[in-house]
């Protein structure tokens, strides 16, 4: 996790900030708070969101 | 006269030699046609056409000219098994504490204790099958909750690291003895399938010789006490219990979380029968479909059951679904495939899927593994899967909620000598430990019938 950075959009140069963030995947909807740029609405995804979180919601909508 | 529109291998059902045979369609309906030398032509009824036949079997192959040819003489597995080993059943005691009319282990014949394996031999045996960190095995009979170290036998799977443990159980014992089920969670049971024919006593007196729903009842509620998830598992018989269907999964859903699912298994004529079958003892898979969606429509659509993946589609079908408070939400949409290493790796990648035996074996036993298993009951989850919250698209929430409450209904129809496809047979991933040996459960478990 970020800790106590400060995260940055590279291409505005503004910071970053949490706001609920839609995710879609074989035809469900989820949403969770993600950090996203207030001007472009560029999302950044942690590593370890991505291989934890979403790993285990893919997982469990996945045919056997 | 019918269509061939498949052809491929059986058994003679009266001397079990291998025959080629058709599948033949008439109409709406598919019949397996075959013919043996000695013992004369066989046709049986194997798809009654209530679900499109050709969509169900989607792009599953034919067998080709020359593959498979000692099958099934050659088991233990053969070399060219096309599918691996998803769970592994292991025959713990022949003796049994009932009679019924059908019996896939024609279990009961013994009744001595002396006459099941050592803890010492079943170590043996599994460790030579056992993949640690990864194998699930069910412990089976005959009924083996007769055996009074079937926690010990747990143990056992779990020290040689087996990652989950399933008992087959027809609950009578875990109904009446708490203090069992309190040593079986203790030595790290993951889950019970339980025989579970209907939700009317007389459903079991025609099939188990007497009235057990109480019982059957009291059974999951001892394993809920200990956190056990319990799969019912019906045999379905028509004219018996198969208009039960919808009962039964109404009560499944309202016993989740203890019950995780329900499995069905339409009638197969192995081990002790009554009587060889006629066609309308039969209930195939896709009038087993239909029913569930005329009995059941208002929990479960027909476009949330898909056909088997890690099986042959014609094995069973497979629903994935969640208990909410006043519905049940499916997560399972027939068609809906996942790209290869979920949708990020995927996208990153642009592989392609992989299909081989031993992922889809692995893919296959994690999904039924996480489904049946019940979360420990730690403070923060209960809280979170039993408060107020409703919403799973939150991401936090789903997670929960799936697997607190996640309910699975599937099917397995299992083959006998009458409508044995090899077609289906070679990509079993159902695998009976015979002293050390895999052998797929319809061929462990084939049996001739008596000539009339």
């Amino acid at each position: 996790m970020e800790g106590d950075r400060t995260l940055i959009c590279h291409r505005c140069k503004v910071k970053l900030v949490k706001a609920q963030t839609s995710f879609e995947y074989l035809g469900h909807s989820f949403h969770s708070d993600m950090l996203r740029c207030p001007r472009c609405g560029q999302v950044f995804i942690p590593e370890e969101i991505v291989k934890g979180r979403i790993n285990e919601v893919e997982m469990m909508l996945e045919d056997k | 006269m019918g269509k061939v529109i498949r052809d491929t291998f059986s058994v003679c059902p009266i001397c079990l030699e291998r025959v080629p045979a058709r599948r033949v369609r008439t109409g709406d309906e598919v019949r397996l046609e075959k013919t043996c030398p000695v013992h004369g032509d066989f046709s049986v009824v194997v798809w009654r056409g209530k679900v499109d036949h050709d969509e169900w079997l989607g792009g599953a192959p034919a067998i080709a000219p020359g593959e498979n040819e000692a099958c099934p003489t050659a088991c233990g597995l053969c070399g060219e098994h096309l599918q691996d080993t998803c769970c592994i059943l292991l025959e713990v005691t022949s003796r049994c504490n009932l009679s019924c009319r059908f019996c896939f282990a024609g279990g009961g014949d013994a009744h001595d204790p002396t006459t099941d394996p050592p803890p010492g031999r079943i170590r043996e045996w599994l460790s030579r099958v056992v993949r640690p960190g990864k194998s699930l095995v069910h412990l089976s009979g005959g009924e083996p909750t007769l055996r009074d170290d079937l926690p010990q036998l747990v143990a056992i799977c779990k020290e040689l690291g087996c990652k989950y443990v399933q008992v087959n159980t027809n609950g009578i014992r875990l109904a009446r003895d708490e203090g069992y089920v309190k040593a079986l969670a203790e030595a790290g049971l993951s889950f019970v399938f339980m025989q579970f024919d209907g939700t009317e006593d007389g459903i079991y007196e025609a099939l188990r010789g007497r009235p057990l729903l109480a019982t059957k009842k009291r059974a999951i509620s001892n394993c809920a006490l200990q956190n056990i998830g319990i799969t019912l598992v019906p045999t379905l018989v028509p004219g018996v219990n198969t208009q039960n269907i919808g009962d039964i999964l109404r009560y499944a859903v309202k016993s989740s979380p203890a019950v995780r699912g329900v499995h069905f298994q339409p009638v197969s004529f192995f081990g002790r029968i009554p009587a060889a079958p006629r066609d309308e003892d039969r209930f195939t898979l896709d009038e087993l479909l239909l029913e569930i969606e005329e009995q059941a429509g208002e929990l479960i659509g027909l476009e949330n059951l898909a056909p088997s993946q890690c099986n042959h589609p014609f094995c069973g079908f497979h629903g994935d679904f969640v208990v909410m408070p006043s519905r049940l939400v499916p997560l399972t949409r027939r068609g809906a495939t996942a790209p290869a290493g979920g949708a990020f790796a995927g996208a990153a990648s642009g592989s392609n899927g992989c299909c081989c035996g031993s992922v889809q074996a692995d893919r296959n036993r994690e999904f039924i593994g996480r489904r049946w298993t019940r979360p420990r009951p730690d403070g923060a989850g209960h809280a979170a899967c039993c408060g107020t919250g409703t919403d799973l698209g939150d991401m936090e929430y789903f997670l929960r909620r799936v697997k607190s409450h996640g309910f699975t209904v599937t099917a397995m129809a299992f083959q006998d000598a009458g409508n044995l496809d090899l077609e289906r047979l070679r990509r079993c991933s159902l695998h009976v430990c015979d002293a050390g040996r895999l052998i797929p459960f319809c061929s462990y478990y084939l049996s001739a019938w008596q000539r009339a």
